[in-house]
């Protein structure tokens, strides 16, 4: 008993030297520290030297009475907690409520017992202790709740993060590759100026008047072809038309050349032409030439490719800086992300739109785009990038309803549940952080709208709606 | 004739290929083109042996570049093998480097002078097996 008190300051404040006297000997008994004070000056200043864990504080004494005493402690920061108990013969309710009013935690009433005194200063020091402790528990749980929010923050700007670096990855292939056909097409042209040019006055002269024309017919035959064959394609029409060229001298070259340069109906009437032993020369030439057209027409198309990504991008990080919910049109939005997905739609997903016009609406454009970009995406994973993608958009009364459907396996009933709860995920480790429709959800909640989904195997439909103000 | 294999899902890309090829090797070799991975396999099961260089693409739609070239490395190990980015994917670049004994890794676009330098150095290297 003794040790376990013996850390215990207790200041015991009485205008009586009896009393002073008599409670120091029950508390140094039991193993507490006492300090003593016979006023409340003395009081006041004893605390400032040595901070007590508990005063007992006598109510009726001269110049300044135990309540104001109590008040002037409960006024100060440092001293505020400490508990006291008000030891006292007035004994009437009154006094006992104004002393708890205070922020006394008990009165003990003259004359004591020792037993009571001391029951009670052992009751209050617990209770003060456990108090601390809860306090601090508090405060940490508190830190350890604010660590969480930055932690989820992190995560969910972590989550955006991923899937604009998983756009991004896209936008830079379809950028890079307009700007790969750009640069080999100025190649050719590039060539084309500083070598072929220069020869082409003595080629033309060495012509025979009826090779000219045969040449020109080649080139103009070539000109007038636009058509872009695929690979098989290709190969296919190279294969005719080396068993058409028999007997020309590397025929498999010619085939190549002559399929490059869309001349491959009608080779007959260029037979004689590919038979000259100038054939190789003229050929050439004609390629260089109509080549020229290529280029420029791949140049063209690559760069509105490209601008059209381009575009798409800064529409799609249209970051709206005032934090206003702006007009906007919902189908150019979704839209913009399709343009930006093209490259993963272009070959296995066949895209549906049922587009029914919309009055603009007052939205966070950034954000809603972020919910088709998450919903595009799980679409065709859940698709694994083949099948077919609906994407509806109508309005009921005031509400805007935007529907993505894949063709893919659908969501177990079990985990239906689940799947817009945060971390939840079906992804394998390091392709989704579980984040994309918990975040796809609030932002729906901020528009004050609502997302449900069916789902049944072939069949998983996510509805959006939003309100139209 | 020696065959380079180009593979990529883009025709737009393969032509600007053939302009590169045609450009620095002229007539030597003969450039054939495939527009999936699917694909180039069957000209690789066609043309075996003819084949000295393959340059793919590395994102495309079904197999990816990497997975591709690892594929071919197990069984064609003397093919030259060169992928083609038009993003960065440190850990497939790595892959291929160390499955599919990588020769070179270009980023698209690509400069003329370093695509020849792969060309030149990996067909080097396959005359001196």
């Amino acid at each position: 008993m003794e040790i376990q008190n013996s850390k215990n300051i207790i200041l015991v404040v009485d205008d009586s030297r009896t009393y002073l006297v008599v409670l120091s000997q029950i508390l140094k008994k039991q193993g507490y520290k006492v300090e003593t004070a016979s006023n409340g000056k003395q009081a006041l200043k004893s605390v400032q030297s040595t901070l007590p864990d508990l005063i007992l504080l006598d109510i009726q004494m001269p110049e300044m009475n135990g309540y104001e005493v109590c008040q002037k402690l409960k006024a100060d920061d440092k001293t505020r907690e400490i508990p006291i108990i008000f030891i006292s013969g007035l004994n009437k309710i009154i006094d006992k409520l104004k002393a708890f009013s205070l922020g006394g935690v008990d009165y003990i009433s003259k004359p004591f017992k020792k037993e009571d005194v001391l029951a009670r200063v052992e009751t209050h020091l617990k209770l003060h202790r456990l108090q601390q402790q809860l306090a601090a528990q508090n405060q940490e749980l508190q830190k350890a709740l604010e660590e969480l929010r930055n932690t989820q923050e992190e995560l969910i700007q972590a989550e955006k993060m991923a899937a604009l670096g998983q756009l991004i990855a896209g936008v830079a292939h379809e950028i890079n590759n307009p700007l790969s056909a750009i640069n080999s097409s100025v190649m050719t042209i590039n060539n084309f100026l500083t070598q072929t040019i220069t020869q082409l006055p003595e080629f033309f002269r060495s012509l025979s008047e009826e090779k000219q024309q045969a040449f020109f017919a080649l080139l103009q035959t070539s000109l007038a072809k636009e058509t872009l064959l695929s690979t098989k394609e290709e190969r296919e029409l190279k294969r005719k038309l080396i068993s058409q060229l028999k007997n020309i001298e590397d025929a498999d070259i010619v085939a190549d050349t002559l399929v490059d340069m869309g001349i491959y109906d009608n080779v007959e009437e260029f037979l004689s032409l590919l038979q000259a032993p100038d054939s190789e020369i003229i050929l050439d030439f004609a390629y260089k030439l109509s080549n020229l057209q290529r280029s420029s027409k791949t140049i063209e198309t690559a760069s509105q490719r490209a601008s059209k990504v381009v575009f798409a991008l800064k529409k799609f990080a249209r970051f709206d800086q005032s934090g206003q919910k702006v007009e906007a049109n919902i189908t150019d939005g979704i839209e913009t992300v399709l343009t930006l997905f093209h490259n993963k739609l272009k070959h296995d997903i066949e895209v549906i739109k049922h587009y029914a016009p919309l009055p603009p609406i007052l939205c966070y454009p950034d954000e809603l785009n972020q919910v088709w970009t998450n919903l595009i995406q799980n679409a065709l994973q859940a698709m694994d990038y083949k099948g077919t993608l609906t994407i509806k958009v109508s309005q009921q009364d005031k509400q805007a309803f935007i529907s993505m459907t894949d063709s893919g396996k659908g969501i177990a009933e079990e985990i239906k549940e689940k799947i817009f709860e945060p971390f939840f995920t079906t992804k394998g480790a390091g392709e989704g952080s579980g984040l994309g429709l918990d975040i796809v959800r609030k932002i729906i909640e901020k528009h004050e709208g609502n997302i449900a989904v069916e789902s049944q195997p072939g069949k998983t439909t996510f509805t959006v709606s939003i309100p139209i103000h | 004739m020696p065959i380079i294999l180009c593979v990529d899902d883009e025709k737009i890309i393969l032509e600007s290929l053939k302009q590169h090829l045609r450009q620095a090797f002229g007539k030597t070799y003969r450039y054939e083109f495939a527009e999936s991975a699917e694909e180039a396999m069957e000209l690789i099961e066609e043309f075996n042996e003819a084949i000295r260089v393959i340059i793919s693409d590395w994102l495309m739609p079904g197999k990816k570049g990497d997975e591709f070239l690892i594929e071919v490395h197990k069984h064609y190990p003397q093919i030259v093998k060169i992928m083609l980015t038009g993003q960065a994917d440190d850990a497939a670049v790595e892959r291929a480097k160390k499955q599919a004994n990588l020769h070179r890794c270009l980023a698209k676009p690509w400069h003329e002078t370093e695509f020849v330098e792969a060309l030149t150095s990996g067909l080097e290297s396959t005359s001196r097996l």
